[in-house]
């Protein structure tokens, strides 16, 4: 509890970001943001292209599995769905970009919306399963309907085009994954504080209870699923414009798997989660990297060490899980109530 | 640290110093010009992951090769400089591991870990104008000298290495049956569509195609398939190692005679020796020597024996020999006095003819497009523990 902070009105107690402070910084986070890639290397810049779509999917699967708590991992096929509809429409009628990302979201949605049908009669490890279920038969239909998907080989895809502007390398493309991400960061965040999040979270916390409450199971889970998939097929249409070329191999279980460890990292059922899951999961083997860069190591002795890198990224999420298992967004809140409450201990 | 707030402003302090130290700005990178002497290679290797096996070796090979050259002076007096990194075998990793080196030096030359990355990075290799490109992918994609005009392969494409085997399996037993075993992946699928079209033009017979997922996998009713079949040769592809074993324990135990034969990723030769007993007679497809053959005049297998006393992988080899081809090009645009671009680097890689590889390959060297589809067939020999060639060099050239 913040104190200091009190409200007289409706509006002010509603307020997503509620303190002049907050407020402050968060300019300042937004500026930075601005200025970032006229500062940035193209290396960071990639970085920052790749960490922004993660964070989208993630927070799409967070709403599902950390709100909703339905655990899902079929991520990767949602991914995958939304980066074959950009190709297949920008390569087949040329639609527009920000078209084709919004119909990859669509794409990926309706099959959302069809595998959170048996999540009305199985839960936890049997749901898990059951999106599994959804990634093979993903990855069968983009192996084998070649005319469409191009088989095995895949499909190229040309840069993004907005406004007539190809956005053929980094500086450009964060222009356009940026707005995206942060509109789909505030889009989870006001979801959740709605009816619609109201009753993810009570069937989160028991779906039982919440039937009687007289919240729908199945409308509700079906939107959860169809909300989460929407963010997975938007992040995966500009995976497919990012990286320029799609396979089925590009969207394996371990993606899946990759975002699930993200939201758990980051803090399940938190939107700060989702940011902080993602910025671990993509940055710490890169800080790690050139962490073994700047020990002074022979070239032998790196050639040994480059597996303690794996085993180091591995330890910290074992380490997180075990002291802190509400994740990186509990230590961020920790460190911010030690500032508020400063000189008083929290 | 006596209060946490002075342990959280520490921890900030050192965060914001680290970010300092490891976000070098577009002005910073410009205010740092690369030096002018050394050629850049940069790779994306990898050093861990699924495919570290071949990543130490390809990294010990060109560390090798560039010691060597470095060691006579380099190139027309300029030395070339390897920037490696560590990408785990996964495209984004590698791509970032690319804007890192790129961003951080005057790259020419480099060197790819795989058939995703390529084509990833493809489009920026293009618009970069800047750098040549091989690596570890023998796609067939990639040997597309118009999609990929900046980049080559060391050895033949996928395809070119079936069709190779095919022209062994041809000579040594005409209108024989044949069978291809493929992983259900891009790298699987490449050849089989030059499979199907090569056995028939060389009156082959080919009777089964199977299909598995990559890895270990029951075969049993796959091997059924293949006793129905019985082929005279069977051929794999798609894989380094499982499910081969098993395929071949299975299929001897049933009795079947059918000569097994892999590609270039599973040729090397302890990882035909790890198949077993029963993989004796095991043959394959390799563009280059194995290390410790001392047939004819091979100055630079010599050479690699005294640098490195023990024995050396065929990945080691690929390495070895892709930075000797892409210094090769380097040097040959230098001579001509030409700027130092993809373009010209191509070129001038083009226009090597009968090189003298030292040995790595046996015979000389010509480069047309973006494959070198040139290859001999080996046979493993348990009894020496060794691969053996079988055949003469092949070229499809």
């Amino acid at each position: 509890m913040r104190i200091g902070t009190a409200r007289q009105t409706y509006a002010a107690d509603a307020a997503l970001f509620d303190t002049p402070t907050q407020r402050a910084w968060l300019a300042v986070l937004a500026v930075a943001l601005l200025g970032f890639p006229f500062l940035a290397s193209e290396y960071w810049l990639y970085l920052a292209c790749l960490v922004a779509i993660h964070i989208l999917s993630a927070t799409g699967l967070n709403i599902l599995t950390g709100y909703t708590g339905l655990v899902s991992l079929g991520q990767a096929a949602f991914m995958g769905v939304g980066a074959y509809t950009v190709a297949i429409l920008q390569q087949r009628w040329g639609v527009p970009s920000l078209l084709s990302l919004a119909a990859a979201g669509l794409a990926a949605l309706l099959l959302g919306l069809l595998v959170g049908l048996p999540s009305l009669r199985v839960k936890g490890l049997y749901l898990a399963i059951a999106t599994i279920a959804a990634g093979v038969l993903a990855h069968f239909a983009f192996s084998h309907f070649t005319t469409v998907t191009g088989g095995s080989a895949g499909l190229t895809v040309r840069p993004a085009s907005v406004l007539g502007i190809a956005l053929e390398d980094s500086f450009r493309f964060y222009w356009l994954v940026l707005p995206l991400t942060a509109a789909g960061l505030l889009g989870s965040a006001n979801l959740l504080r709605t009816r619609i999040g109201r009753a993810f979270i009570a069937i989160r916390d028991r779906d039982i209870s919440a039937e009687v409450l007289g919240i729908p199971l199945l409308r509700y889970k079906l939107l959860a699923f169809a909300i989460s998939s929407f963010y997975a097929g938007v992040a995966g249409g500009l995976y497919a414009f990012f990286f320029r070329a799609i396979t089925p191999e590009t969207f394996p279980l371990v993606l899946s798997i990759f975002f699930l460890a993200a939201i758990i990292v980051g803090g399940l059922g938190t939107v700060l989660g989702s940011i902080l899951g993602a910025l671990f999961m993509t940055l710490v083997p890169e800080v790690l990297k050139s962490v073994m860069g700047w020990l002074p190591l022979s070239g032998n002795a790196t050639l040994y060490l480059s597996p303690v890198r794996t085993i180091v990224f591995g330890a910290l999420i074992v380490l997180f899980l075990v002291f802190e298992p509400l994740g990186l967004a509990e230590v961020w809140r920790r460190v911010r109530r030690t500032f508020h409450l400063w000189p008083f201990r929290t | 640290m006596k209060t946490k707030r002075q342990f959280l402003a520490t921890t900030a302090a050192a965060a914001a110093a680290a970010a300092a130290a490891t976000l070098p700005g577009r002005v910073l990178a410009q205010a740092r010009p690369a030096a002018q002497e050394d050629i850049v290679l940069g790779a994306s290797v990898p050093m861990t992951g699924v495919f570290a096996f071949a990543g130490i070796g390809i990294d010990a090979g060109i560390k090798d090769y560039l010691e060597i050259l470095n060691g006579q002076g380099g190139i027309k007096g300029r030395k070339v400089r390897y920037v490696p990194e560590d990408t785990g075998y996964k495209v984004d990793q590698s791509l970032a591991a690319f804007k890192k080196i790129t961003g951080g030096n005057k790259v020419n030359l480099y060197y790819a870990d795989s058939t995703g990355f390529v084509k990833a990075v493809n489009p920026e290799v293009d618009r970069m104008g800047s750098i040549l490109m091989t690596g570890a992918s023998f796609a067939r994609e990639i040997s597309n000298a118009q999609k990929y005009p900046m980049q080559f392969m060391v050895g033949p494409d996928y395809s070119e290495m079936v069709g190779i085997l095919l022209q062994y399996i041809a000579k040594a037993k005409p209108g024989a049956k044949v069978a291809m075993v493929y992983s259900d992946t891009e790298f699987g699928k490449d050849p089989v569509d030059a499979y199907r079209a090569d056995s028939k033009k060389l009156g082959l017979n080919p009777v089964l195609e199977i299909v598995t997922p990559p890895g270990s996998v029951d075969v049993s009713t796959e091997v059924i398939k293949l006793r129905r079949a019985d082929p005279d040769y069977t051929i794999f592809h798609g894989y380094v190692s499982a499910p081969i074993p098993e395929f071949i324990n299975q299929a001897r135990a049933q009795g079947l005679k059918t000569s097994f034969m892999g590609t270039f990723w599973t040729m090397d030769n302890s990882t035909v020796m790890k198949m077993g007993p029963n993989a004796d007679g095991f043959m394959g497809v390799m563009p280059y020597r194995y290390y410790y053959d001392t047939e004819g005049k091979a100055p630079m297998l010599e050479r690699i024996r005294k640098m490195r006393p023990e024995y050396q992988s065929t990945a080691y080899m690929q390495g070895f020999l892709a930075t000797m081809l892409l210094t090769e090009a380097a040097r040959r645009c230098i001579e001509a006095g030409n700027e130092l671009n993809g373009k010209n680097l191509k070129t001038a890689l083009s226009s090597i003819r009968n090189f003298d590889t030292g040995g790595i390959i046996g015979v000389p060297l010509s480069i047309k497009g973006n494959s070198i589809p040139i290859g001999r067939i080996y046979k493993a020999d348990f009894k020496q523990q060794k691969m053996l060639p079988v055949s003469d060099w092949i070229s499809l050239q």
